[in-house]
């Protein structure tokens, strides 16, 4: 491969901005280490913005899983000091549902006094006061501290923080290969090839040390240097419904299996998930016998949920791993696998770190920046577990953080998104400092479009700001200071960032039409699966507005594309089946 | 008793209930919400783009032949369907709306709120200067500080396609002071003289000679002329408006212009009343029921005319197993059998979405059908949205297709009554 001419010199390369790329970048940086992390697309695109958002207590693997229970437990108390603004203190049940026989809850209960996990029982009486939607016939209920964790927000915030501590982070640069040479008869990786998305130029980063936290692609990047990693993707899908059903997380209090957990997260609760074993990470198909078992099992614990609005459905892909591992995904360990590439096989200057739960990402990063040290040669202790990410002044989140804010200074009529109630400076905070190559990188954001009319009003709106804001762009381009980027304005109709910031969007290329098709289909490809009853009569609406009043599909530049485009599309829905082949 | 009872208060029941009333009929209008018209463009779209091929349909009378027998315009037929439009446009003029054939049988192509070419047959009088086969060029004006509308968007889509177009704003506190202004309170706004003034003499400020001004469709509710000629008239240029997001100005001036001409032949719009309940001696429908605050109530009459419109509208409901069924009678419908083949891979496929297809399938009567063809009962019409074989939001047909199957159904039935007079 021809080298190309751009070069960055690091002393360690990230590969992949998810939770664990992230976290290993924020604490390599506050050790010192020059760093440099890069993400194929936009931060948290992967596995790590497509989970049920539950902080575990470490309840949920008590049983089954020990090892990762206690790295749960240990982490929790952690992350709610260090991300407090990132996680809602909900609270967590572990409900005996009439269909959960036997001996489990009292092997629940003592295996959490074994491994310290503070857990008391309370009585269903006291469990249904606080939660009235309960299926009122559970009849034991134990609760522990399982909280709602944003993934997005906290992994923004993270990269924020190894910026601040001098890291540099390349979204939207995808690794095409790593750079390997031989030093006597030792093969060393030295770096990798990236490939800007947009743009197409390539940029050769050279570092010590190549850390691989790309997931379920982690094998993908393993086997540029030659390696077998074998990632065992584990897809697990979700819904979410158009209500906050529960304030508190419930679990099932039985053996891990599918739709066993409601998570309140934010406006809406989610339930989680299926694990089915797959052969591509990239490209997920909800079959609908998943929902059916999502809203089947959540009937159990909340006994009419499969009458209430669902708005959405989508899957993320759990990058499992265990040595010599072969058989069903819902039994592979969810504990933490570092790889040392020199010791398992002979090639220096490469880590692989995968496994794990959103919840210990802070743990797996401190681990692999150790591994890394020893293979550097250097002694710096971690310090991420003593250090508060920005943002964490604001406390815990709560819900009601926005409306409130929203009726104090009056901005209802700032809102470009009534349901998740995001007003124009939120957007433009959003834009100007983040790259934004599809309306889905806001969306990460600012939660642009997730709620009921899953975009129907705001694509339209957020497309001519977006619009108007490149025009004055031209007259008066950006400057690019990552310590004006304060995502946790962003988050906060009245922060005073948010609202005297009026810079134009960093927004390459800029496409409105794009932009547009792309969003409607991004929507699109997460509502069909569940599109019946009122979402579907929300979904007419959204097709009265893009096709009848917009004319959408006859909008100029409609052979253009972006490198999420074809992301977005799938080749059949729901069965496979074209509708005119039946 | 009333001689008729129509369910539903958009476009096709509102056609359906004036139909009727102007025959003589004793009529009464239910309405669950305020009618789909408050979502609509307020532009009268008879066919914009034949299926399956998403071609533009330039001469949408003539080419309504071309969509199939199966097609709900089949049943009306074209001549009818021309008879109908015009008796619409000249009920709407007695009103003191006027809408206009902008191309004479052609389309009339518009600047969409996205700068997009939107076809339209009958073209309200406010958003007639738009027209794109016009030479002069566009000044797109926006109002600062309102959510729905993007004249800078528009105007670049519009160069893009060789219209000739810019765009500046004006601040949204010249005509309110309102923070959280939605387009019917901006409406509003426009009706206060001094106001009006203001921003009249601000768009003189903004536009050159030789300029159209295109503004978001905000002019004015009940004194919308009386807004738009002031505009021109303190401007010095032609005055146009371009659709927003909903709720739709021109739809609810459209609504209100047909409430009031329904008034004149005695007929209320009963809204906030949701059919929540009927009773049949075998094929003769003897009440429906209503859901109101106090206490639900019965309506009885000889005939009703079912215009729910669909899945948009409410008339259909559905659910996860993929059962679709119609809310009012639970009439048989012709849908996709399984819910896996209810929608294709892309949102916007100009094939369109298979169960937006669904729907009821009626006689050449308009009286709904069973599997083997008969009239589920005999005083009962359907007409609008709701009718099986037609995609009107793809088609952009909903409107002419719902005056005149409204019309239609309604003569339908009228004759019917005459021929056997109502049960007493």
């Amino acid at each position: 491969m021809k080298r190309p001419t751009k070069r960055i010199d690091a002393e360690i390369l990230v590969i992949g901005g998810g939770s664990t790329g992230t976290g290993v970048a924020w604490d390599a940086a506050l050790r010192g280490f020059k760093v440099v992390l890069v993400e194929k697309r936009d931060l948290t695109h992967g596995t790590t913005g497509r989970y049920h958002g539950l902080l575990h207590s470490g309840g949920r693997y008590v049983v089954k899983d020990p090892q990762s229970a206690a790295e749960c437990i240990h982490e929790n108390r952690i992350l709610r000091r260090t991300h407090a603004h990132c996680i809602e203190e909900t609270g967590g049940f572990f409900v005996v549902t009439p269909e959960d026989e036997g001996d489990y809850p009292d092997r629940f209960k003592a295996a959490c006094v074994e491994l310290g996990l503070p857990c008391s029982e309370i009585s269903p009486a006291t469990a249904l006061r606080r939660e009235p939607l309960l299926n009122p016939r559970i009849s034991r209920v134990f609760e522990v501290n399982d909280g709602a964790a944003d993934s997005f927000l906290a992994t923004h915030v993270t990269a924020q923080a190894a910026q601040l501590a001098g890291a540099q982070i390349l979204t939207y640069h995808e690794v095409v290969d790593l750079l390997t040479d031989s030093v006597d008869g030792e093969r060393r990786v030295t770096g990798a090839i990236l490939r800007h998305m947009t743009a197409g130029d390539d940029i050769a980063v050279y570092a010590d040390l190549v850390i691989n936290a790309a997931g379920a692609w982690a094998g993908h990047i393993a086997r540029m240097a030659g390696i077998d990693v074998r990632v065992i993707p584990g897809k697990g899908t979700m819904i979410a419904m158009n209500h906050r059903l529960v304030n508190t997380v419930v679990n099932r209090c039985k053996m891990p299996s599918d739709g066993d957990i409601i998570v309140p997260a934010h406006t809406v609760a989610v339930i989680g998930t299926t694990d089915e074993k797959v052969t591509d990470p990239e490209h997920l198909r909800i079959e609908p016998w998943e929902v059916q078992l999502m809203l089947q099992e959540g009937e159990k614990m909340v006994p009419g949920i499969n009458r209430a609005r669902v708005l959405r459905a989508w899957a993320g892909v759990r990058p499992l791993y265990q040595e010599g591992f072969s058989g069903d995904t819902r039994n592979a360990t969810r504990a933490l696998a570092l790889l040392d590439h020199q010791s398992r096989d002979g090639v220096t200057g490469l880590l692989t770190i995968t496994g794990g739960k959103w919840t210990t990402f802070r743990l797996m990063a401190e681990q692999t920046v150790d591994a890394a040290c020893r293979q550097l040669g250097v002694q710096r202790p971690c310090t991420t577990s003593q250090t508060e990410v920005p943002g964490v002044e604001q406390g815990h989140y709560w819900l009601g953080h926005r409306l409130h804010e929203v009726e104090e200074h009056r901005l209802q009529g700032d809102l470009i998104c009534e349901c998740e109630l995001v007003t124009r400076a939120m957007l433009e905070h959003a834009a100007a400092h983040n790259p934004t190559v599809t309306l889905d990188d806001l969306r990460r954001d600012v939660r642009l479009g997730m709620g009921p009319c899953q975009g129907g009003f705001c694509t339209y709106r957020a497309v001519g700001i977006l619009h108007e804001n490149a025009a004055a762009q031209e007259q008066n381009p950006r400057q690019d200071d990552h310590r004006l980027w304060n995502i946790a304005a962003m988050q906060s109709p009245a922060h005073p960032m948010t609202a005297n910031r009026k810079t134009a969007a960093q927004t390459p290329a800029f496409e409105p039409n794009l932009l547009l098709r792309d969003f409607l289909q991004e929507r699109w490809k997460g509502v069909t699966p569940i599109l019946w009853g009122s979402q579907l009569k929300q979904e007419r609406l959204d097709q009265l507005i893009y096709l009848s009043l917009m004319n959408a599909n006859h909008l100029p530049d409609n052979d253009l594309s972006s490198p999420l485009t074809e992301f977005y599309r799938f080749t059949s829905v729901q069965d496979g089946e074209d509708p005119d082949a039946a | 008793m009333l001689d008729l009872l129509v369910i539903g208060a958009g476009l096709a029941g509102l056609s359906a209930a004036l139909t009727a009333a102007e025959a003589g009929l004793n009529v009464r209008v239910i309405a669950k919400g305020l009618g789909a018209l408050h979502w609509s463009a307020g532009t009268i779209d008879v066919l914009g783009y034949l299926p399956p091929s998403d071609a533009p349909a330039e001469q949408p009378l003539e080419q309504i032949t071309e969509l199939g027998q199966a097609h709900p315009y089949a049943l009306c037929g074209a001549e009818n369907v021309r008879a109908a439009l015009a008796w619409f446009q000249s009920l709407i003029a007695e009103e003191g709306l006027s809408y206009i054939a902008a191309a004479g049988e052609a389309n009339a192509w518009l600047p969409s709120p996205a700068g997009a070419r939107r076809p339209a047959y009958l073209v309200p009088a406010a958003q007639f200067a738009g027209a794109l086969d016009r030479p002069d060029p566009m000044l797109i004006v926006g109002l600062l500080g309102m959510r729905d509308f993007y004249p800078a968007l528009i105007a670049e889509n519009l160069g893009k396609q060789g219209v000739s177009a810019r765009a500046q704003f004006i601040s949204v506190s010249e005509i309110t002071d309102r923070r959280d202004a939605n387009t019917i309170h901006l409406a509003q706004a426009f009706e206060q003289p001094h106001r009006r003034r203001r921003f009249a003499e601000a768009l003189a400020r903004l536009v050159r000679p030789g300029e159209r001004i295109g503004l978001p469709a905000i002019l004015g509710l009940d004194d919308h002329a009386a807004v738009l000629s002031e505009l021109q008239s303190v401007a010095g240029a032609p005055v146009f408006e371009i659709p927003t997001l909903p709720p739709s100005v021109p739809g609810a001036r459209l609504y209100r212009a047909l409430r009031s001409r329904l008034r004149r032949y005695g007929v209320r719009i009963e809204a906030g009343m949701e059919a929540i309940n009927f009773a049949a001696d075998g094929r003769l429908i003897r009440w429906v029921e209503t859901e109101t605050s106090a206490r639900p109530l019965r309506h009885h009459a000889a005939a009703y005319l079912l215009a729910t419109g669909g899945i948009l509208g409410g008339g259909f409901s559905s659910d996860a197993a993929g059962r679709l069924w119609e809310v009012v009678f639970d009439l048989p419908l012709s849908a996709p059998p399984d819910r896996n083949q209810w929608f294709r891979s892309e949102f916007l496929d100009p094939r369109g979405q298979p169960i937006f297809q669904a729907g009821v399938e009626v006689d050449s009567g308009y009286r709904p059908v069973d599997a083997t063809g008969q009239p589920v009962y005999d005083n009962l019409w359907a007409a609008g949205g709701l009718l099986a074989h037609a995609d009107p939001l793809r088609e952009r047909s909903l409107e002419g297709l719902s005056i005149a199957a409204g019309r239609g159904a309604a003569l339908a039935l009228t004759r019917s009554a005459a021929r056997q007079p109502a049960h007493t």
